[in-house]
């Protein structure tokens, strides 16, 4: 325990680049850290006032925790946990814990824990950044969503009825400490809420929930004990797509000679709405596309691309999918497509899209030695109202041949790293490649950025127009040689 | 670039401008390549890198079988995926040539690390092998005349020339593609091995032949055309060793190559189509053997004497054959192959054959429309061959002869024509050229030398005597050439003329006749700008994505390798047209009533059926026009239940619309093809703009299938095909229990009939 | 028809008895009648006793109009074949175990009938299936074979009928060995070796002489590059009226033709080659300077003016084609 404490204090005491990388690959889910099957968080803590604020309004629930803590142990502190089911922790994404009081000063360094597999309980583990003393408080903004958290009621709606999704929490959030004061906001898309569980009134509080428009409100409760629960179940209507991309594999492509960054986005897009009650029917669905009204289906994606991106293409498997527009200007770059048919609830669309753009925008040159810096986004899929959630990201950086030395960084949660070589177009020992990996990303994540440095020494450059020229004369030689054989069967005449 | 190849010629006389001839001929030849493979690429450019129609779809998904399974799954490649439930032994049924090039031409590349998509390679093979084919038709041309610009010229026509275009533009990735080059190529092989009487080049035309065998049936072209000629140089007395040797070693080696691909097997020496090169071999063995006997024995009865054992010989062996294919050992003419003779064999007895559009018989146009100005230069070339009948010569005779009998039974045949079209064009236009395009012009004759011609053509009375039985009477006189440079100038610059049209022509017909890929559909929008209707694809993907891995999916066959290679989907019938009962049945369930249709799906599993209706954009080419043949095939097996006559109303017509015969009212196709239909309208306005008559006010009911999808054009509409209830009970009740919540008893839906299984 | 008469007056009674009576008489009556000569020529009023009901056999009736003044071409291909039918079947089943009788009404004597049944178009094959005994079958109405695709082969007609009298014997059809034909054939042939065998040595240098060949072959290529096989093989007319009583020489269409069209087609196409030919081989050999010039000029405006008319009527068979040339345009 405290070893391991140590270990990481030490880990987090190192400085940038390399650290972030390992602080990062050594986030949540894949490897985590087994702690003793007796494991009990020590009660070091307590919530002095908590809000929780579940937010509706997008196609997955996004969670925000601002709880002041303050240590009621006699040492200083620096360990905050944080408990879910183990349900919650398979699909839980995001998680992110930061100071209220100064926000800029970074991301608390977070990890998940597991002490014991059959267990329901799993933690998240804050480390503070400085020890709290003892007294001391101290206000975290925690944030995280779940994926597929959401399930439409009733499953199967018709082709223009409403949907209505299902959300399940706690009235009381969920603690490891005691909490003295806490309450609990849900943010609704629409104020069509129809069913909702109440909480009666009970001894100085009111009945929950308070309605404020589309914001409910569940408290606030008094003084609750450690793992307290109230299970709540709201149902509301929602009638938009419910997005959700179980694969993206992103390539990034950088190209010294031709001057040009190449990134192609292929997806795996479904969507989790109700399924349609009857079979689909065009007479309806084209009678209705003059006046669009809310649903289920997703007719269009737009892509916002960084201005200056050029020859964007939509293809499918079975070949280029010919309605999508691209609107490019000095000041946007919007690439929207249309899928071929309109995907209602459980119809599925792989797709990929690609564009180019000029390297300058992205590619730096270092003033010494010669090293480069990449700035890509992390992440530039569609940019919808009703939000998009990716279960599992793929992310390759090709970098030109012969590139060395390869560091990254980025705030982005990712779970596996590594470098391997991609060859293509006649490369001769392949391209340098950083693969990165990251699950349960909601589309807040878009505008992350992701930060590659590498040395490309000016020979590198060189290597292919070497080789091919060499191969060339070789294979001239070797014609003129064998030319030159007389391979009759005639004797010696001549 | 044609003339620019004479005026090569006459410009550069001399050794001295050998190499800068070949230099030009070289740069020539790549130009005209370059312009072959380009001239081909209008569908790329307009629409995108796409297989074209129906075919190639299955070429393309056999492809990338190959490339992703390896060559020898690919050979013993069982396909459970099409005629369903029979499955088909594709690896066993196709001719592999044309997979296997592109295979190869796939793996290459990646062994260079480069990256190509093998979608791109079958698209862009038919163009690569088109200017091969115009080098192979340059060497084959250059054997025929002394003149060079002969060649070129040749090139040049078999490089744009539409007639070899429909079938090898971007896309169109079939047989023909590689086909028409091996064609050429090997029939030059054969000149060659022919002229120089060389083993070397008797193999090698045999190696080309077999790999001809391996990419197209109509490899059976060859294998009776190069017998036919031997044949009639043998009648004409013009049997030597080289015939012997030529004909032997690739007869001998051609037969061991083709019999190698599994497709054909023994048939070589098992079918009609292939005994004329048996019997021609057989023949040539009888006269080699005469020839030899008469070299050592000089007696002249005796000579006789073998002569008259040969031919009893060749009459008894001739009988044999007969009688072998009577009695059956020999496979007697293929139907496909028979319809070439008899021409009215195939509408009466295989209407599949004759229901394809490419099957057709030849009217005129089309000649025009493929060969522009070569089709009347090619009688001209033919007669030119006559001046100095060669052996080479005879074979341009019967082959022309030969191809436009059969272009003119069956349009696709015109692709075999088209070569020995360029080839005599070219000869006729570059004598023309050769004798207008000199610079040099007799002199005049004076009285003196006026006599002296005089003198000379009394002198040549008596070679003119010779001449009349051997040669032709057009070249009686001697050779004076042309006097003025005006007749030069004007005949040259008409004959420019006529070149600029046919270049122009080609170019026309290409883009606006050849390079649709039928898969996208284009039109204009009312400001001009091209509006792609992409209905195919988007049913096709929506199929892909929406329903399980081995849905059923049942469609008229012309769909049926759309569906494999696109949707992904198991199918009932496909294009490989080879089980007609299986297709008579799936006519049998469109053409039905539904009582009839739902045991057939049901017994065949079929979960999905697909229909084609261009009713709303005018698209003529759907399911309701190609209905009859459906009835037709059907009734070719079931002439009691399914009866053309009652789909036509009384006065003999083919109506859609309210004065539909009943039969017709109730078929399956008809039910949902017009389904839902008049929805789209205002009540009773709903419009068929294909037949372009109004539908009736109420449209039909369906009860064993309902809508699933429907695609924006509604070109394509997908029907499911509903379970039997969840009680279990057979079909007959479950429908009629369907009727039963529809409160709705049409009395003569009742009773479903049993169906027949063949 | 005097016996026939007679007949029908005697069988009369026959025919009211058999209203009471099982008509299985009637049928050894038609049958024994068959024997001698079938198929039985029918009047209306046999043809009234044969299919009325009760019938306990089958009836095969050609309704047909065989006299040339109705023009039935049809009728007259199809009656040897059915004759065929009802003659090796008949003799096939002298017991009359198949119980089947073949008749054949001819519009001169059946006018009633066809005006009862309604008929417009002959011929027309009933078969009445019998009303009761063993293998009587559910509805009374005649099955009616429609001839849709030309007169059908005497197989065919036999395998329609076996379909629907699936019980009792089916006797195959004979079609008698046609000697006449295989005689006249031989002769022929025999005729012909010898002429050969005699005309050899004059024979041999027509056969030899590479005109000859030359004009056979380019006639043939000719003809078949200007589309004859599809006048053969669609059987299309030779020319066809337009509207307003003149001839339309051209069939308005990309894929149909007439045989007067195609001819002509031909003769552009030779007289194209031909001139072609006669500058690249005959005019080169005319040894004077004017006679040459005129020759070039000639045959290069015949080129021309030709092709330009050819092209002319590509844009009357395909509409939007562009190209053209003076002076037809």
């Amino acid at each position: 325990m405290r070893l391991l404490a140590t270990v990481a204090a030490v880990l987090s005491l190192g400085s940038t680049a390399l650290c972030a990388e390992k602080s990062n690959s050594t986030k949540p889910l894949t490897s985590r850290q087994i702690l003793p099957a007796n494991f009990k968080p020590p009660q070091t803590f307590k919530n002095v006032n908590l809000v929780h604020i579940i937010n509706l309004e997008k196609s997955y629930p996004k969670e925000s925790i601002n709880v002041v803590i303050e240590n009621t142990a006699s040492t200083a502190q620096d360990e905050y946990f944080i408990p879910f089911t183990s349900s919650q922790m398979e699909t839980i994404g995001g998680f992110e814990v930061k100071d209220r009081k100064d926000p800029d000063s970074g991301l608390f360094e977070v990890e998940a824990v597991e002490f014991d597999t059959e267990s329901d309980t799993q933690f998240y583990r804050i480390r503070l950044p400085t020890p709290l003393a003892p007294k001391a408080q101290q206000t975290l903004g925690i944030s995280f969503s779940y994926l597929s958290a959401l399930e439409p009621l009733p499953k199967h709606v018709g082709q223009q009825e409403s949907q209505y999704l299902v959300y399940t929490f706690s009235a009381y959030c969920p603690s490891t400490y005691v909490t003295l004061k806490q309450k609990t906001e849900v943010k609704f898309p629409s104020t069509n809420v129809p069913e909702y569980t109440i909480v009666p009134a009970t001894a100085g509080e009111s009945e929950s929930p308070q309605k404020a428009g589309s914001k409910f409100t569940y408290g606030s409760f008094g003084e609750l004990p450690a793992g307290a629960v109230e299970p709540v179940k709201v149902r509301y209507e929602f009638t938009k797509p419910v997005i959700h991309v179980s694969r993206l594999e992103r390539d990034i492509e950088v190209s010294h000679w031709g001057g040009n960054i190449a990134f192609e986005d292929r997806f795996t897009l479904h969507n989790h709405a109700a399924n349609l009650s009857k079979q689909f029917n065009r007479v309806e669905w084209a009678s209705q596309q003059y006046y669009n009204p809310p649903s289920t289906a997703i007719k269009e994606l737009k892509f916002p691309l960084r201005v200056g991106s050029t020859e964007p293409y939509f293809t499918d498997v079975i070949g280029n999918v010919s309605t999508s527009r691209f609107r490019s200007n000095k000041r946007e770059a919007n690439l929207e497509i249309k899928p071929r048919y309109p995907i209602f609830g459980g119809w599925n669309y792989p797709f990929r899209v690609g564009w180019n753009a000029d390297l300058k925008k992205f590619l730096r040159k270092l003033k010494t030695g010669n090293g480069y810096v990449l700035n890509v986004p992390f992440l530039e899929g569609p940019k919808q109202p009703e939000g998009v959630s990716y279960e599992h990201i793929e992310l390759r950086v090709i970098l030109p041949e012969g590139a060395e030395n390869v560091q990254y960084s980025t705030t982005v949660p990712l779970v596996s790293v590594e470098h391997s070589l991609h060859r293509t177009f006649m490369d001769t020992t392949g391209r340098t490649t950083l693969t990165l990996t990251a699950i349960n990303i909601v589309d807040d994540f878009r505008d992350r950025e992701l930060i590659v440095t590498y040395d490309y020494p000016l020979l590198a450059g060189f290597r292919k127009p070497l080789v091919i020229f060499t191969a060339v004369v070789g294979v001239f030689c070797a014609a003129w040689a064998i030319g030159g054989l007389d391979i009759g069967i005639h004797g010696k005449k001549k | 670039m044609a003339d620019s190849g004479s005026i090569t010629e006459s410009f550069f006389k001399g050794s001295s401008g050998r190499n800068t001839r070949g230099l030009l001929r070289l740069t020539i030849l790549s130009l005209i390549a370059a312009a072959a493979i380009s001239s081909r690429l209008f569908s790329v450019i307009r629409f995108e890198s796409i297989i074209h129609e129906f075919d190639p779809w299955f070429n393309f998904r056999a492809t990338k079988y190959l490339v992703q399974h390896g060559f020898y799954d690919f050979w013993d490649w069982f396909d459970d995926r099409t005629w369903h439930p029979l499955g088909r032994v594709t690896g066993g049924t196709l001719y592999p040539g044309l997979m296997v090039t592109s295979g190869a031409i796939y793996h290459a590349l990646r062994a260079l690390t480069i990256p190509v998509d093998i979608r791109n390679i079958c698209v862009l093979l038919a163009p690569g092998f088109s200017g091969l084919t115009a080098y192979a038709t340059y060497l084959f041309t250059n054997e025929m005349s002394t003149s060079p610009s002969a060649g070129l010229l040749a090139a040049a026509f078999m490089g744009i020339a539409p007639g070899y275009i429909s079938r090898s533009v971007a896309g169109s990735y079939d047989n023909e593609a590689i086909a028409i080059f091996l064609l050429v190529f090997t029939f030059f092989l054969w000149i060659k091995a022919l002229k120089l009487g060389s083993a070397f080049w008797g193999a090698l035309c045999a190696l080309f032949y077999g790999y001809m065998v391996s990419a197209w049936g109509g490899y059976v072209f060859i294998t009776n055309l190069i017998p036919l000629h031997v044949f009639v140089l043998v009648c004409m007395g013009r049997f030597s060793p080289r015939v012997y040797v030529s004909y032997c070693t690739w007869y001998a080696l051609g037969t061991l190559a083709s019999m190698q691909i599994p497709f054909v097997g023994f048939l070589p020496i098992r079918s009609s189509e292939h005994m004329s090169a048996l019997g021609v071999f057989g023949l040539l063995q009888l006269v080699g053997f005469v020839e030899f006997v008469r070299a050592g024995v000089p007696s002249k009865q005796f000579a006789t004497l073998l002569r008259g054992f040969v031919l009893v010989v060749f009459a008894i062996a001739f009988g044999g054959l007969v009688l072998l294919t009577v009695s059956g050992v020999i496979a007697p003419w293929t139907g496909r192959f028979y319809s070439l003779w008899d021409t009215g064999y195939a509408k009466i007895h295989i209407p599949i054959i004759a229901s394809v559009s490419e099957h057709q018989p030849t009217a005129w146009p089309a000649f025009f429309f493929d060969l522009n100005m070569l089709i009347w230069l090619f009688p001209a070339g033919v007669y030119l061959c006559f001046q100095k009948l060669a052996d080479e010569q005879v074979f341009v005779v019967v082959y022309a002869i030969l191809a436009s009998y059969f272009s003119g039974v069956m349009v696709r045949l015109m692709l075999t024509l088209t070569p020995i079209v360029c080839v005599s064009a070219a000869l006729a236009l570059s004598s023309l050229l050769d004798t207008y395009l000199t610079i040099k012009s007799p002199t005049e004759p004076t009285d003196s030398s006026a006599d002296a011609v005089n003198g000379t053509t009394a002198s040549s009375k008596k070679a003119e005597k010779a001449a009349k039985q051997d040669g032709l009477r057009s070249l009686s006189k001697p050779l004076v050439g042309i006097y003025t440079t005006f007749s030069k100038t004007s005949v040259v610059s008409a004959l420019t003329a006529y070149l600029l049209i046919f270049v122009l022509h080609c170019t026309w017909v290409t883009s606006n006749a050849y390079s649709s890929p039928s898969v996208v559909l284009a039109s204009r929008m009312p400001d001009g700008s091209q509006h792609i209707i992409d209905d195919y694809r988007e049913a096709y993907q929506w199929l892909r994505q929406n329903t399980p891995e081995n849905a059923k999916i049942m469609s008229w066959w012309d769909y049926g390798y759309q569906i494999g290679g696109m949707a992904d989907r198991p199918t009932l019938v496909d294009n490989n047209t080879w089980n007609n009962t299986h297709i008579a049945t799936v006519g049998k369930a469109m053409s039905s009533r539904e009582e009839v249709s739902y045991p057939i799906m049901r017994q065949h599993e079929v979960d999905y059926v697909l229909v084609v209706f261009g009713g709303l954009l005018g698209y003529s080419g759907d399911d309701i026009n190609k209905f009859l043949w459906m009835v037709r095939i059907a009734e070719g097996i079931w002439p009691d239940e399914v009866k053309e006559r009652d789909f036509f109303t009384d006065r003999g017509e083919y109506r859609v619309d309210e004065g539909a015969t009943e039969t017709m009212k109730n078929s399956l196709m008809y039910k949902m093809s017009y389904y839902n239909y008049g929805a789209l309208f205002p009540p009773g306005q709903a419009q068929d703009r294909v037949r372009g008559v109004r539908m009736p006010e109420k449209g039909p009911e369906l009860n064993t299938v309902e809508e699933a999808f429907t695609s924006e054009n509604w070109i394509i509409r997908i029907y499911k095909v509903k379970d039997l209830d969840n009680v279990g009970r057979d079909h007959a009740s479950a429908s009629s229990f369907a009727k039963g919540n529809k409160k709705k008893k049409t009395t003569k839906r009742r009773g479903p009939k049993v169906l027949r299984v063949e | 028809m005097h016996f026939l008469k007679g007949l029908v007056v005697s069988l009369l009674p026959f025919a009211a008895l058999a209203a009471k009576k099982p008509a299985a008489d009637k049928f050894q009556q038609f049958h024994t009648k068959a024997l001698s000569s079938t198929p039985l020529k029918l009047d209306d009023t046999i043809y009234g006793q044969l299919t009325s009901a009760p019938r306990d056999y089958s009836v095969a009736v050609l309704l047909t109009a065989l006299e040339s003044r109705f023009g039935c071409q049809l009728c007259r291909e199809f009656q040897p074949e059915w004759d065929l039918v009802s003659k090796s079947w008949t003799k096939g089943d002298k017991k009359g175990e198949s119980r089947l009788i073949y008749g054949t009404l001819d519009f001169s004597e059946g006018k009633m009938t066809f005006q009862s049944l309604g008929l417009q178009t002959a011929p027309v094959l009933l078969l009445f299936r019998p009303t009761h005994g063993p293998h009587a079958s559910a509805d009374t109405a005649p099955l009616r074979y429609d001839f849709t695709s030309g007169a059908p082969p005497a197989e065919q007609i036999h395998g329609w009928i076996a379909r629907h009298l699936p019980d009792g014997p089916h006797p195959e059809v004979h079609r008698p060995i046609n000697w006449m034909r295989i005689i006249a054939v031989t002769t022929t042939l025999l005729g012909t070796v010898t002429f050969i065998s005699v005309a050899w040595p004059y024979l041999l240098p027509i056969i030899q002489n590479r005109n000859l060949w030359a004009a056979i072959s380019l006639i043939s290529i000719l003809l078949f590059t200007s589309g004859h096989m599809f006048n053969h093989i669609r059987k299309v007319p030779y020319v066809a009226g337009d509207g307003k009583g003149g001839v339309s020489y051209f069939a308005g269409g990309f894929s149909n033709q007439f045989g007067l069209e195609t001819q002509i087609v031909a003769a552009m196409y030779g007289l194209l080659s031909f001139a072609t030919i006669s500058l690249a081989l005959k005019v080169p050999r005319i040894s004077d300077p004017k006679t040459q010039q005129v020759a070039v000029l000639i045959w290069g405006g015949v080129i021309f003016v030709m092709y330009s008319f050819l092209l002319s009527v590509f844009r009357i068979k395909n509409g939007g084609y562009p190209f053209w040339l003076p002076p037809f345009s």
